[in-house]
């Protein structure tokens, strides 16, 4: 066991490697309030589950692998999703779920690289199961 | 991303320039007007995960031009330091189609008096930085 850099860390994105600086996979749960009289403290029960991702990274202009290429066509699409936060190899962890591309955005600052962001809402089931011999 | 390949390939942008006696890494001795391709200051690795890309941070391209103190040193380093112009190294960095990495970017430049050989040369240190993959 280990503590695992993000440089590890892998995105696949509708079957397209998808290289970026920094990605966050959340996972969310509807919360009920339950409490009933008699109760001195809330009580919750749980609901739906949900979540979001988002990633971001630099921009590369390159044809076909590019982001610009590979998210932009995808926006208002649900496509699969796959993350691999310590990398490739037996036995690694590995979340895939479908996710609805809900925004992509290009910024650029006068005084460096050009950055591109995509934000997804999962939909469906996570399947975290780990990755395969 | 190659660091001999990208200092080589900013020196044959620089030897481009009319006029300009360049070597793609530091010397012992020059002739004035000398362009220099030096070491950057730090690299940084892993600016994007799988190795997507790295950094070379604060490259030195130095070009040393003559007498500190001559009259007509202005006029000839102004040449090499405007924005535009023939001899615009900034000018020929932003129209070049780099092949050694993805991007070179001129962010600055400053002034000073380098001694080489027991001779004061007026010398300007333009810093860049360059990006480009971390695989190849």
């Amino acid at each position: 066991m280990a503590k695992i850099h993000g440089r590890f860390t892998i995105i696949t994105v509708d079957g397209d490697n998808v290289k970026g600086t920094t990605s966050q996979f959340e996972r969310t749960s509807d919360a009920h309030d339950v409490t009933e009289y008699g109760d001195m403290d809330h009580v919750w029960s749980g609901g739906l589950g949900g979540g979001t991702f988002s990633i971001s990274g630099i921009y590369d202009d390159t044809a076909g692998t590019g982001p610009r290429a590979v998210l932009e066509p995808l926006i208002g699409s649900v496509v699969t999703v796959i993350r691999q936060p310590a990398g490739a190899g037996a036995g690694k962890a590995q979340d895939e779920v479908e996710a609805l591309l809900t925004k992509y955005v290009e910024t650029s600052p006068v005084a460096d690289m050009v950055t591109w962001s995509a934000d997804f809402n999962l939909s469906g089931a996570v399947d975290s199961t780990a990755q395969p011999a | 991303m190659n660091l001999s390949a990208v200092m080589t390939e900013i020196g044959s942008v620089l030897d481009a320039l009319t006029g300009l006696r360049v070597t793609p890494h530091p010397v012992k001795t020059i002739v004035a007007p000398a362009g220099v391709v030096g070491y950057p200051e730090s690299i940084t690795f892993d600016v994007e995960t799988g190795r997507g890309a790295d950094r070379f941070e604060r490259l030195p391209v130095m070009v040393v031009v003559a007498d500190v103190t001559a009259r007509s040193t202005a006029a000839e380093v102004s040449k090499w330091i405007s924005g535009a112009g023939a001899l615009s190294v900034k000018a020929a960095f932003e129209a070049h189609d780099w092949a050694s990495c993805d991007d070179v970017w001129l962010r600055e430049a400053r002034f000073d008096t380098v001694t080489i050989a027991a001779v004061d040369y007026l010398a300007v240190i333009m810093m860049v930085d360059v990006v480009g993959s971390g695989e190849a």
